[in-house]
């Protein structure tokens, strides 16, 4: 597993050609996390890449008009395949948050 | 106060449109509205398939930016395959699709669909207007992106509302890009490094595509090219960049490459390539392309590097700036002499077989065609056989003299795109060569071309197949030709006809005399010289076959030359 984190201006398009990105290549995406910085968005991915497609992806990422940066994190180890974040809400609470 | 429409034209018009090709309909409505006056000339194409590919075909030979237009709905998505067109083989365009009005905007409206979302992963950059006040900055934006760098298709989605709706307008603006941290001009090392490579290697080679026209960067190449004096040879879309009478030159490498380009890249040491994605048709198997060379990579675009093999050297710029600036370092330099190599490489003993066997009549039908040209021609050629022999029979220095689909190969291309390209050069002889399945593709395009009697050379390589798919049902299929088999064609002499346009058919067997008669050379001629609009139905044999091959899948050394002697 490898983490990534891509700077962008939100403007439109641009989070869903950089999760196109991965998405084309049949990747999975275990852990998608989107959050608004400064002056800027960041997403997060993490990803299950080979050393090939790290390289395509930081590229392809890269071309992308709006992106600002590109980073790789750290490998990450199996913890991450063994649930599916961001989960803060669990379905129990949402069912509760429906029958309220 | 202006009308959104209205300011659409005038931001077009600020970024030197004074051509669009389009088909109306209900969203789009209020911009035909005020196109009379604008300035802005439209084309009526007869499907907006047709639009987007003349959209093309001007940019392709112009350099500039293609703008075609459709309505939502339908209107938008039959733009998809030029714009994914356009993806590939790197085309400035910028499509103007009419949206539904706001309020009905994600309703499942009539001839809604989310033209934005289906076009995303195809496009370089894509706006959906929101508002009117946006219209000026986003035409300025997308044409900086459709032209910028890499060039590429862009979508602009206008609801209909925004195209009806007024606002004081002070003029038209320019984009300035926001600036990257990490946007790394070609670095001055680089130099150093291709030339110490250069030096160790006993033989080099030089691959040339596409980027090198688009950069503009031509008589750099050139001279480049004439001082490193190695083997060199072009992709498809690098046809025209490199002097075809160089010595050193062995014409189009890849799947159906001249022997001598796919052996000298099988063999070479180290690999120079400029501007070019390297692509399967061009590399083969991957894992045995160059398999003993180091790469160098001269490339505008970063995501093209190490797709398919990775390279020792990427050289990330503008060509226009990484070639003076490897050519200054060469000279201060003492450039090896590769001559034993060169000799090898370019010798003889490789030189491309006389055409035989089936194809041999149409292969020189082609010739006679080509050789018969005025100077600075264009040759538009579609998507199959006939476009692997014209790209292997092309013989021009003239870099955008050689137009095709070459990334997505699209059938129904060369037609329409004619168009654009003779819009753009009205004096040029335009000769438009299609196979039989690809001119039916877009063949109300006929239409077009009778309308604005446009003086397009169209010829026909009749074989009555899908050929290049039953070449390879016949190759690695046992022949089971499924589907491939148009025997029942239309006339198209009488098609033809019944647009107004002047046809005849020409038999193979006329070919077959070599040098080819008087009469046969004179019926060239006239066609050629003609100043209307002309088709020439060409009869090809049903089997003839495309050689030399190299099989999906297999290393660029492994190319079929010919036949099989037992089929």
């Amino acid at each position: 597993m490898q983490s990534f984190h891509i700077r962008y201006r939100n403007t439109q398009g641009t989070l869903m050609r950089i999760l196109n990105a991965a998405s084309r290549r049949g990747l999975d995406m275990p852990f998608v996390q989107a959050e608004q910085g400064e002056s800027e968005h960041q997403v997060t991915l993490i990803l299950d890449v080979n050393a090939k497609q790290v390289g395509q992806l930081y590229r392809e990422w890269y071309a992308i008009a709006d992106v600002i940066h590109v980073g790789a994190g750290s490998v990450h180890s199996d913890a991450w395949t063994d649930h599916h974040p961001p989960s803060g809400v669990t379905i129990e609470q949402q069912r509760a948050a429906a029958r309220a | 106060m202006l009308k959104g429409a209205d300011i659409v034209l005038q931001c077009l018009r600020a970024e030197g449109v004074d051509l669009v090709f389009g088909y109306p309909g209900g969203a789009i409505m209020p911009l035909y509205d005020a196109l009379d006056g604008s300035g802005v000339r439209h084309v009526l194409t007869r499907h907006e398939q047709g639009a987007v590919f003349a959209a093309e075909g001007y940019a392709r030979v112009t350099g500039k930016v293609g703008v075609a237009m459709a309505t939502s709905g339908p209107g938008a998505t039959n733009l998809v395959t030029g714009i994914a067109d356009a993806k590939m083989d790197s085309v400035p365009l910028v499509c103007i699709t009419g949206q539904v009005r706001s309020a009905l905007i994600g309703t499942d409206a009539f001839q809604e669909t989310d033209v934005f979302g289906v076009t995303l992963s195809l496009t370089k950059w894509s706006r959906l207007v929101r508002n009117i006040d946006e219209i000026p900055e986003v035409i300025a934006e997308g044409f900086h992106w459709a032209r910028s760098g890499r060039p590429g298709p862009v979508v602009i989605d206008i609801p209909t509302d925004m195209l009806k709706a007024k606002k004081e307008f002070s003029g038209p603006v320019k984009f300035t890009p926001h600036a990257r941290p990490a946007d790394a001009k070609a670095e001055g090392g680089f130099t150093d490094t291709v030339v110490a490579l250069l030096q160790q290697s006993l033989k080099p080679v030089a691959l040339v595509g596409a980027g090198a026209k688009l950069s503009g960067a031509i008589p750099e190449l050139r001279r480049l090219l004439d001082t490193l004096n190695v083997p060199t040879f072009a992709t498809v879309h690098g046809l025209g960049a490199v002097v075809p009478e160089a010595s050193y030159y062995l014409g189009m490498v890849g799947m159906h490459g001249t022997r001598a380009a796919n052996m000298a890249l099988h063999e070479t040491d180290l690999l120079l390539v400029f501007g070019a994605r390297l692509d399967d048709r061009v590399t083969g198997d991957p894992s045995r392309f160059a398999p003993h060379a180091k790469i160098v990579h001269f490339e505008i675009d970063p995501a093209q590097l190490d797709r398919v093999r990775p390279c020792e050297i990427p050289v990330i710029g503008d060509l226009a700036e990484t070639i003076p600036a490897f050519e200054s370092e060469l000279k201060r330099h003492k450039v090896p002499d590769f001559g034993g190599w060169r000799s090898v490489a370019c010798g003889a003993d490789r030189a491309e077989l006389d055409p035989r066997g089936l194809a041999q009549p149409t292969i020189r039908f082609l010739d006679e065609l080509f050789s018969r040209l005025p100077e600075d021609s264009v040759i538009l050629a579609d998507v199959g056989q006939h476009q692997m022999w014209a790209a292997q029979r092309f013989n021009s220095g003239s870099p955008r003299g050689f137009i095709t689909s070459g990334g997505l190969g699209a059938m129904g291309f060369a037609l329409p795109a004619a168009v654009g390209v003779q819009l753009a050069k009205p004096d040029t002889c335009v000769l438009c060569v299609s196979g039989d399945g690809g001119f039916q593709m877009n063949i109300q395009e006929l239409a077009t071309v009778h309308r604005l009697g446009l003086p397009v050379k169209m010829v026909i390589i009749d074989n009555k197949y899908l050929g290049m798919v039953r070449q390879w049902q016949q190759l690695f299929y046992e022949r089971n030709y499924a589907e491939t088999d148009l025997s029942d064609n239309p006339d198209f002499v009488d098609i033809a006809k019944a647009y107004k346009i002047h046809s005849f058919r020409m038999k193979e067997d006329v070919m077959r005399e070599f040098p080819v008669s008087q009469e046969t050379g004179d019926q060239i001629d006239r066609f050629l010289r003609s100043p209307d609009p002309e088709l020439l139905v060409f009869d090809c044999a049903p089997e003839a076959n495309v050689f030399p091959m190299v099989p999906a899948g297999a290393a660029l050394s492994e190319m079929l030359l010919e036949e099989e002697p037992t089929q």
